[in-house]
């Protein structure tokens, strides 16, 4: 009876633990989220994003980001830069309309993690590597790409003084599904 | 001199009415705010001290008889009044900030108001001696 009760306990405690464990990969993203983006003389947000996060810290190879932006939902805050990084000339948001992420990798380092995946940008796809933290239920992370292997804009006339380089800092606080 | 100041401060004041009138007009047709950008008592303080500064300028030309100046001074004024529509075109607003191509239809007409206000009141406090200038 003694070794039977036993048996149970475990079967329960493993059966409980495998619910835990798939509940606690898959995330919902909440309303408040941030993708800012900054270079010399550009600077502005993606107000739109969606797609699915499903993490676990303790099974990073079970985790896994795929995430769409919108492109006309940038916003400069000024209606006119707006208009014009929407157009063939930059992100041209009508043949390319979303901005997608897909990761393939994820690793731990010391205080972070590091995600290995696909970027998609203009129609160019490149393989990215994205530092981030978890903590309280937020994605941080900040990190840079170069305009031009995206082909995003050119280095001629007035789009040379937009800067190669574009930082992006992310911020993506999550709720467990 | 009293007279060309108060010209300026009543221009100034219905330039603050129409603006505040049209900007309550033009957000709650369009559903935007800017309120964060502009408010009533920016608009107030911009468009009295826009046409005060306007009243300064007729004053020198009184002050130093140079009177039949007035019409280069009116377009001065003019040409400031568009050169200034380049800052609401070209402002970034903050990022918070929902619709920002809807700020210059917003800004914009606002620079014209204190010039139209001043121009449109002047025949009230037209100067004696430019009156006397007409009548011969």
């Amino acid at each position: 009876m003694k070794q039977f009760s036993f048996a149970v306990l475990v079967g329960a405690t493993l059966l409980l633990s495998a619910f835990t464990a798939i509940n606690s990969v898959d995330w919902k993203i909440s309303n408040n989220y941030s993708i800012k983006f900054k270079g010399t003389d550009a600077e502005g947000i993606f107000k739109t994003m969606t797609g699915g996060i499903s993490f676990d810290a303790n099974d990073l190879s079970a985790s896994k980001f795929a995430v769409s932006l919108d492109v006309s939902s940038i916003n400069t805050g000024n209606g006119m830069k707006n208009k014009h990084a929407k157009s063939d000339d930059w992100f041209d948001a009508a043949k390319y309309p979303t901005i997608t992420f897909n990761s393939s990798k994820i690793s731990k380092s010391k205080d972070a993690y590091l995600v290995e995946g696909t970027l998609e940008i203009h129609g160019v796809k490149k393989q990215v590597k994205i530092p981030f933290t978890f903590v309280s239920n937020t994605f941080k992370g900040n990190f840079s790409i170069n305009r031009m292997d995206f082909g995003v804009g050119t280095m001629q006339g007035m789009s040379k003084k937009v800067s190669n380089q574009i930082t992006l800092e992310i911020a993506v606080p999550v709720t467990q599904k | 001199m009293k007279k060309i100041f108060t010209h300026g401060i009543v221009a100034g004041t219905l330039a603050a009415i129409a603006s505040l009138i049209y900007v309550h007009v033009y957000q709650s047709a369009l559903g935007a705010s800017f309120n964060k950008i502009i408010n009533s008592g920016s608009i107030v303080a911009s468009s009295i001290f826009g046409c005060t500064l306007m009243a300064v300028g007729y004053l020198l030309l009184v002050q130093f008889k140079k009177e039949k100046f007035t019409g280069i001074l009116n377009l001065v004024i003019v040409v400031l009044s568009f050169a200034s529509i380049l800052g609401p075109i070209g402002i970034s607003l903050p990022l918070d900030i929902e619709a920002p191509e809807l700020f210059p239809g917003l800004a914009v007409p606002l620079h014209f108001f204190p010039a139209l206000a001043f121009f449109a009141i002047e025949p009230f406090f037209r100067q004696k001696n430019r009156n006397r200038d007409l009548t011969t």
